[in-house]
């Protein structure tokens, strides 16, 4: 049986508390994810998603509920803890990229084993590698305004990489592509599931690119109203 | 951990916008510079004066003045017995700084030519700082009433041959008041003065040149059948490996004692090198008065820098965002923003602490200029020594670092504080 990297029991999360205009985004959320699974996370816009993205990615924590990474809760770490939580179990996949500017492909890459006090030596190493794996190592030295954007896409993914995360959180990481660039980020993302297991969480709003993964988990309103669980034959 | 990281990025984003940087360090930059050439002028002028005030040589020499009430008669002076009595007393501090007159001679060099020299009597002469070979006339000479006389090198040159020892050679000297001569052996010689060479007009010639020489006092008095003459009026040199209040005491009660049956006397006792002292207290004070306007120029620099990196935090919002979600902690991103500060004020603290050493050399340079054109006459005796004040420059360092953790530590802690949800959302 595979291990279970994900595990959230009753997530709420509320906005504004106690005041008049007090706000409840997620009503109770309970989701397994276990290793090696390639979720998609699909829902319209205000559903909720991007705040349950958010806590899956250790940014925020519940206001009620548990949610265990890997067997520790992170409802109850602090900012420290929750900065270590980011680095060495999360890697994040923006729709926007969010690579840091005026500082080469490289660079962006080592970030995270920077924070993570890996000595340089050897992060340039890791991050070479990681740069070919997405096939952009003769872009190593490329500032981010010197990239497509399907380039800076397969950079951020490198970099989420670098740590060897135990999930690749990607947020709508093909809605500022166009269709043929985004095809190559979504095969990008096979390839990585297929040949080094990675575990993927796709939030998207596309049912076609959720139709890809091998699990579909629907939310609506704050509350998962459709899983799929995990489905053998999933396109390809 | 990441403190070279944190300095590349900090150059990073300082070249990103360099004009502004630089900006932002003009403040820093005159505050520093301002200090800097302050305490350079102020340590070269003290630097100055001692080094003008042991050329001249007037150091470590106690003037006593006797003063009276009425009328004194010659017994009632300063006699030679008393600095006798002493030197004999206390030969481990002091020594008598003394001349007299002995007037011209003439010396027939060994070429037959004839050459001039100035003799004064001396009782004990400090060895001069570098230039001397051989010794001076000293204190066992005229005790011992020996024939020994202290030269110049121009007179050397002038009596000898290239190569020729003089140290040791006889010389007959004829004095011209009173036709008297006598073999003196030359004990030692030394650099003639600079003070002296400006007295001889351009283009005369070697020969005809007058030096000075130096022969014991006492020898000279025997010669003439002349007692020492008493005096009113002494300069004692004291040993500087001693307390000086302690030695001018002792010099104080000696000569009160001596006076003690003779009312209406009293001695002043003037230390030179005190009212050098006085006058360094009162440069420093002034430097560190006028250093310290100037440093408030340095809150200014501060604020300016706080300013900046208030508004470089708020563009850099999303990346803050971001490195947050790579995994930086707080502390880090505090760290890479205060670090930021500290890069601003070092790098326009040492850009000042150059323009203010460059200032200071070009006012002191202006000042060795001014002296030397409109005061030619003293131009050697004043010794223009330019130095930078070397703890001025480490306190700037400090100083500049110190502005950037103060003024950089309230908006790095804004930075580090950010909620990343939010700093990622931010455009």
């Amino acid at each position: 049986m595979s291990k279970t990297v994900i595990s959230m029991r009753g997530i709420i999360k509320r906005y504004y508390i106690g005041k008049p205009n007090e706000l409840q985004i997620l009503n109770g959320i309970d989701l397994d994810v276990t290793e090696g699974e390639f979720l998609a996370i699909v829902g319209q816009s205000g559903s909720g998603k991007s705040t349950l993205m958010n806590m899956i990615g250790a940014l925020d924590r519940p206001t009620e509920g548990t949610y265990y990474l890997n067997g520790v809760d992170i409802s109850t770490l602090d900012d420290t803890e929750l900065s270590r939580i980011r680095n060495k179990e999360i890697g994040f996949v923006f729709q926007t990229f969010n690579l840091i500017s005026r500082t080469d492909a490289l660079k962006n890459v080592e970030m995270p084993m920077m924070y993570a006090g890996i000595p340089r030596k050897e992060r340039i190493k890791r991050a070479e590698e990681l740069l070919k794996i997405v096939e952009m190592e003769d872009r190593a030295d490329h500032q981010p305004n010197e990239l497509s954007g399907g380039q800076k896409q397969r950079v951020a993914i490198a970099r989420a990489m670098a740590n060897k995360p135990s999930i690749l959180l990607a947020d709508e990481p093909t809605g500022a592509l166009d269709s043929k660039t985004g095809r190559m980020i979504m095969d990008l993302f096979h390839k990585l599931h297929k040949e080094e297991g990675t575990t993927i969480v796709l939030i998207t709003h596309s049912p076609e690119l959720a139709s890809e993964c091998d699990r579909i988990v629907t939310i609506s309103d704050g509350s998962i109203i459709n899983d799929t669980g995990v489905r053998v034959n999933a396109v390809d | 951990m990441q403190l070279i990281e944190n300095i590349r990025l900090a150059f990073t984003s300082l070249l990103a916008n360099k004009m502004r940087a630089l900006l932002t360090m003009l403040g820093i930059i005159i505050g520093i510079s301002a200090v800097i050439m302050i305490t350079t002028i102020g340590t070269s002028i003290q630097k100055t004066l001692s080094n003008t005030f042991n050329s001249i040589g007037s150091f470590n020499i106690f003037d006593v003045i006797l003063d009276w009430e009425d009328t004194a008669s010659e017994d009632d002076m300063i006699s030679r017995e008393m600095l006798d009595e002493l030197i004999t007393k206390y030969p481990e501090y002091f020594s008598i700084e003394m001349s007299t007159d002995c007037g011209q001679a003439t010396v027939r060099t060994p070429k037959g030519e004839t050459v001039t020299v100035a003799v004064s009597g001396a009782l004990d002469i400090k060895p001069a700082l570098d230039h001397l070979r051989g010794r001076t006339i000293q204190y066992k000479d005229n005790v011992n009433k020996k024939n020994a006389i202290y030269v110049s090198d121009l007179f050397i040159s002038q009596y000898f041959e290239p190569g020729v020892d003089p140290i040791g050679q006889t010389v007959n000297l004829t004095f011209v008041d009173n036709g008297l001569s006598g073999d003196f052996v030359i004990v030692g010689y030394d650099k003639l003065p600079q003070i002296y060479e400006k007295q001889y007009p351009p283009g005369m010639k070697k020969m005809e040149k007058t030096s000075p020489v130096c022969i014991p006092c006492d020898t000279y008095n025997e010669m003439v059948h002349q007692e020492p003459e008493p005096t009113y009026y002494a300069q004692i040199r004291y040993n500087t490996d001693y307390d000086i209040d302690m030695q001018q005491k002792l010099l104080k009660e000696f000569f009160e004692d001596k006076y003690k049956e003779k009312p209406g006397f009293s001695f002043l006792i003037i230390n030179e090198q005190q009212y050098l002292g006085m006058m360094d207290t009162i440069i420093n004070v002034v430097t560190i008065a006028i250093s310290v306007i100037a440093a408030i120029s340095l809150i200014v620099g501060g604020v300016g820098v706080m300013n900046i990196m208030l508004v470089s935090i708020t563009e850099r919002t999303k990346e803050i965002g971001i490195r947050k979600a790579l995994g930086a902690q707080n502390s880090a991103i505090r760290m890479q923003f205060v670090i930021e500060a500290i890069m601003i004020c070092l790098i326009g603290g040492i850009i000042g602490i150059l323009m203010g050493i460059v200032g200071g050399l070009a006012i002191g340079w202006l000042a060795k200029m001014l002296v030397t054109e409109f005061y030619s006459e003293y131009a050697e005796l004043i010794s223009i020594t330019i130095q930078p004040s070397i703890p001025a420059i480490l306190v700037s360092v400090f100083f500049s670092i110190l502005t950037g953790v103060f003024f950089g530590y309230y908006p790095a802690n804004k930075a580090a504080k950010m909620n990343p949800i939010d700093a990622l959302r931010y455009d």
